[in-house]
């Protein structure tokens, strides 16, 4: 591994070259006055920006390409942007994002055939990029770096002809997409597209394992170097998702040796970016999850694990062709998306599930006499806030991107081959328990009624304190193989999904539900007051698809045996069943294989995303001044195992430290 | 049908026996080594198990409440906002252990796992312990024990299961009542046992530091376990971590971890 470079990135030095044009913020300005058209504007912004971009070769990378310009301006003034809310629908900062575009297509022929079948913007956005290449190739000479300056002598006007030149190659078309303004540009499934070359280097004798990882490695550390820069709720939410392994376009496996590398050089490096998601499905050799579960061991976060089983029958049943669905990768977090033809909007909106329960909590439940009344009521709220939800998705607009479109056979601008909208579902584990808590105690058992259950809600629990242990502690929750709060979730998944069939969207595609909850899970959890799992007012939904923060869980095993009810592949836009296990279960050889077949059983089960993450200490500081967020965290502590905030101080204290020694 | 009472089933348990585990703790030991790390395991009684860290005194536990099941503890466990109490011990059919673990079976037969009955001593409830291994046929089932029993007892209750993780402490007999009050006599004789009948074990010894570490334990144990494989515990640092919270004194705090080499006392051993 290249240490310097890593510990140079690491350490920002980089930062040194960049600079703020304050100046070029009256653009939207200038280009209002003038009269452009957004393409018009878009291409110009292009080619300023990189105009004033330097041109910079770090001493000990071999990778280049480096942002310098640290701000975009918008092409739009805000008095333009409010004119076009007026007439559309806007996702997020109205750019285009969460893109997988045809990579392979482009390092493959190269940008000068690219830009045969471009627009006029496109074609005017490609030559600036060789401008800017041809400036780094004078620069690689000026500085003797004869490798380089060889490399960008071919790419990117030409394809790649090597390992080294695609990769190359690849950084230039991720630096421009950025450039040009779109975010969350996604990677794909870069084992694929990019083996080939390293195949042939490999069969010629250019690379060994060794090199070719050590290659790879600087390649990585290439998406950590201008991602501060980047648009995202938080440092780290761009959306530079690598997805590996799974099955070919024929359903042939497809884990290939720079898989492997991949896997091994996210390990090595220990950075953010890019995340890993690793597709695996039920016949998947143990070795891969192992591999897998090596790199979780490192406490990233990642590889996120993804069920081909699922997923792939999933897709198709929403309409995907299969040769589609079996090349599907990640755009964001973990909505599934197809390279080339994708032009979904994959998180363009989000159902909150307790949300729904409130409502008729509040509203239906005095007029309910069963509790098949309340779920017919909950039935008829969830179909009616998803039909709003999709109405309210009107001429959807994006900023159009000349280059973006242009890595797209058939071009985005209009959409592509398939123009779905995703809703994630959020909080289903304290929609699932509420349900859960009024089945038992209002409707069977009769020991609340409705009106105590209501005001003790709406007080947060104040004048209710002895109602709270048994909602919260006593009452049966998702994630411990019980039907009761299961099956609700079942249900309630169910009629989501159903809710959405038959709807077309705006741009005549359907829209897809999905069990993902991105912010959701806090701002949705806002929304609403406490809620009758015992949930008190303004403590978080569990994230993605996983139980209850304080829910009292048995363990693992039952999380997944009740994560697996639904059926899966019928709310296929993603969100991963997440769990954390404490770093220390990670320990020894045998402990990964374990952990490798944990991970394969779940797949097995017919889970469909997974995320596992090795607990490191900050969480655990974290814990300790939030113990009401971290119910969950297990420590393995020898012969047993504890809940980390159920320990005392002293113990915790321990465990910080241990965790420490592994780091 | 005899009743049997656990003190926890914990699942996805890594070092208790081969593949993913899923182990059963029965409560009540006739041992109290100094150094366990499960002390809710020592008496059969239910016990109140209360977590001080999470408590905010508010003292709702203490108004008086009409549950049965809070009587002997004079508290009442389902007064607590912040989940802070619990009770330690369950009793039940076998019938209704054997459903509870019937429960993982899909998941076991997927992961090729099994289960794992430890404790406490699962010895002294052998006759619970094998009506409910007798109704799951299917699944793989280990015992972790002490050996500490009669030897008609260990003999038929080894025989129904498919691997013993056998503890082996202390050879010297002086040395095994001092630290772990009983007589190590029959442990070992019931070792011989289980050296003979060709049975898939490992032996399990706890390096607790100045205690079962001494060199002359170390060879004593090596001679017994000959050729059979042997898996040395490191002294878990949080062991005393429970005994706070059922009102107890941990004995043996303060000793440390040593970074010996353990393992060239043994032919086959391996350091967990």
């Amino acid at each position: 591994m290249k240490k310097e470079l890593l510990e140079y990135i690491v350490s920002k030095k980089h930062h040194v070259f960049r600079r703020e044009i304050p100046e070029l913020e009256n653009m939207a300005e200038i280009f209002k006055s003038q009269g452009l058209s957004s393409k018009e504007r878009m291409t110009q912004r292009f080619e300023r920006l990189s105009e004033l971009e330097t041109p910079v070769l770090l001493e000990n990378e071999k990778i280049c390409f480096l942002r310098t310009i640290k701000n975009i301006p918008d092409i739009f003034t805000t008095d333009e942007w409010q004119k076009i809310k007026e007439k559309h629908f806007i996702h997020e900062l109205g750019y285009m994002s969460n893109l997988c575009p045809n990579y392979e297509k482009a390092i493959r022929v190269g940008l000068l055939e690219i830009q045969k079948e471009a627009d006029v913007y496109g074609k005017r956005i490609i030559d600036a990029i060789f401008k800017l290449s041809d400036r780094y190739k004078a620069e690689a000479e000026k500085q003797g770096k004869c490798a380089l300056s060889k490399i960008l002598e071919r790419v990117p006007r030409y394809g790649a002809s090597s390992f080294y030149e695609a990769l190359q190659f690849f950084r230039i078309i991720h630096c421009s997409l950025w450039l040009e303004g779109n975010y969350h540009v996604t990677i794909g499934r870069i084992d694929q597209y990019i083996y080939p070359y390293l195949k042939n280097d490999l069969e010629k004798g250019i690379y060994t394992r060794e090199t070719a990882l050590e290659l790879l490695e600087d390649f990585f550390i290439s998406f950590n170097k201008d991602s501060d820069l980047y648009p995202g709720v938080q440092q780290g939410d761009n959306g530079q998702s690598m997805v590996l392994g799974g099955v070919t376009a024929e359903g042939k496996d497809a884990f290939n040796l720079l898989s492997e590398l991949c896997l091994e050089a996210s390990g090595n490096l220990l950075l953010i970016d890019p995340k890993i998601n690793l597709r695996v499905n039920k016949n998947t050799p143990l070795e891969v999850y192992e591999k897998g579960a090596e790199l979780t061991k490192a406490g990233l976060g990642f590889p996120q694990y993804s069920n081909d089983d699922v997923v792939i029958e999933g897709l198709t049943r929403l309409g995907y062709e299969l040769k589609d669905a079996r090349n599907y990768a990640i755009a964001a977090c973990w909505e599934y998306i197809i390279p080339n033809y994708g032009a979904d909007v994959a998180n363009i909106g989000a159902l909150s599930f307790p949300k729904i329960i409130d409502t008729c909590l509040h509203r239906d439940m005095e007029n309910c006499e069963t509790f098949a009344d309340f779920m017919q009521a909950v039935e008829k709220e969830i179909r009616n806030e998803t039909k709003s939800m999709c109405s309210r998705i009107q001429n959807l607009w994006f900023v159009p991107s000349p280059f973006m479109h242009a890595l797209f056979d058939g071009g985005i601008y209009e959409g592509g081959k398939y123009n779905n909208f995703g809703f994630h579902g959020t909080g289903i584990a304290t929609a699932a328990d509420s349900l859960a808590a009024i089945q038992l105690h209002v409707y069977d058992q009769k020991t609340i009624s409705a009106d105590t259950l209501i005001q003790a809600v709406d007080s947060d629990f104040k004048d209710y304190s002895a109602l709270l242990p048994i909602l919260r502690y006593e009452t049966p929750k998702m994630g411990n193989n019980e039907d009761l709060p299961d099956q609700n979730a079942v249900w309630l998944l169910h009629i989501f999904s159903d809710s959405l069939k038959g709807q077309t969207n705006c741009r005549g595609g359907i829209y897809r539900a999905g069990t993902g909850s991105a912010m959701y899970y806090l701002w949705h959890a806002n929304e609403i007051g406490a809620s009758p799992d015992g949930r008190r007012k303004g403590e978080p939904f569990g994230t993605n698809f996983s139980p209850s923060l304080f829910a009292r869980i048995h363990g693992p095993i039952s999380v997944i045996q009740s994560f697996t009810k639904p059926e899966l592949s019928s709310a296929i836009n993603g969100g991963p069943l997440t769990l954390e296990f404490a770093a220390s279960m990670f320990q020894g050889e045998d402990s990964i294989k374990k952990i490798a077949i944990f991970i394969k059983s779940y797949i097995k089960m017919g889970g469909h995303q997974l995320q596992l993450n090795a607990v490191n200490s900050a969480l655990m500081k974290d814990a300790q001044e939030h113990p009401e967020r971290h119910q969950q965290l297990v420590v393995r502590i020898w012969g047993w195992s504890a809940y980390f905030v159920a320990l005392d101080k002293e113990y915790q204290e321990h465990v910080i430290r241990r965790q420490q020694y592994q780091l | 049908m005899r009743n049997g009472t656990i003190f926890d089933i914990k699942e996805f348990s890594i070092h208790d026996g081969p593949g993913v585990r899923i182990t059963v703790f029965m409560k009540g030991c006739p041992l109290r080594c100094l150094w366990c790390h499960n002390p809710e395991g020592f008496s059969v009684q239910p016990q109140l198990m209360y977590k001080k860290n999470l408590c905010t005194n508010c003292g709702k536990c203490f108004l008086p409440c009409n549950h049965p099941e809070c009587a002997p503890f004079n508290r009442c466990i389902h007064a607590c906002q912040n989940g802070c109490l619990s009770v330690s011990g369950q009793t039940l059919t076998s019938n209704e252990l054997t459903e509870k673990l019937l429960s993982y079976q899909s998941f076991l037969s997927i992961s090729d796992g099994g289960i794992t009955f430890s404790g406490g001593e699962p010895l002294l409830q052998a006759d619970f312990i094998l009506e409910v291994a007798k109704q799951l046929p299917h699944i793989h089932k280990a015992i972790q024990t002490s050996g500490f029993s009669d030897f008609e007892t260990y003999k038929k209750t080894i025989d129904g299961f498919d691997y013993i993780l056998q503890d082996i402490k202390i050879a010297d007999d002086v040395m095994h009542k001092k630290y772990t009050g009983v007589s190590n006599r029959n442990i070992l004789e019931n070792i011989e046992y289980l050296k003979q009948i060709g049975k898939p074990f490992v032996l399990r010894l706890p390096l607790i530091p100045g205690i079962t570490d001494t060199e002359e334990n170390l060879k004593a144990v090596s001679q017994i376990a000959g050729d059979f494989p042997v898996e040395l515990l490191r002294y878990n640092m949080l062991a005393g971590v429970k005994y706070e919270m059922l009102g107890l004194r941990y004995p043996l705090s303060d000793i440390h971890n040593s970074s010996k080499d353990y393992t060239r006392f043994f032919k086959n051993a391996i350091l967990k």
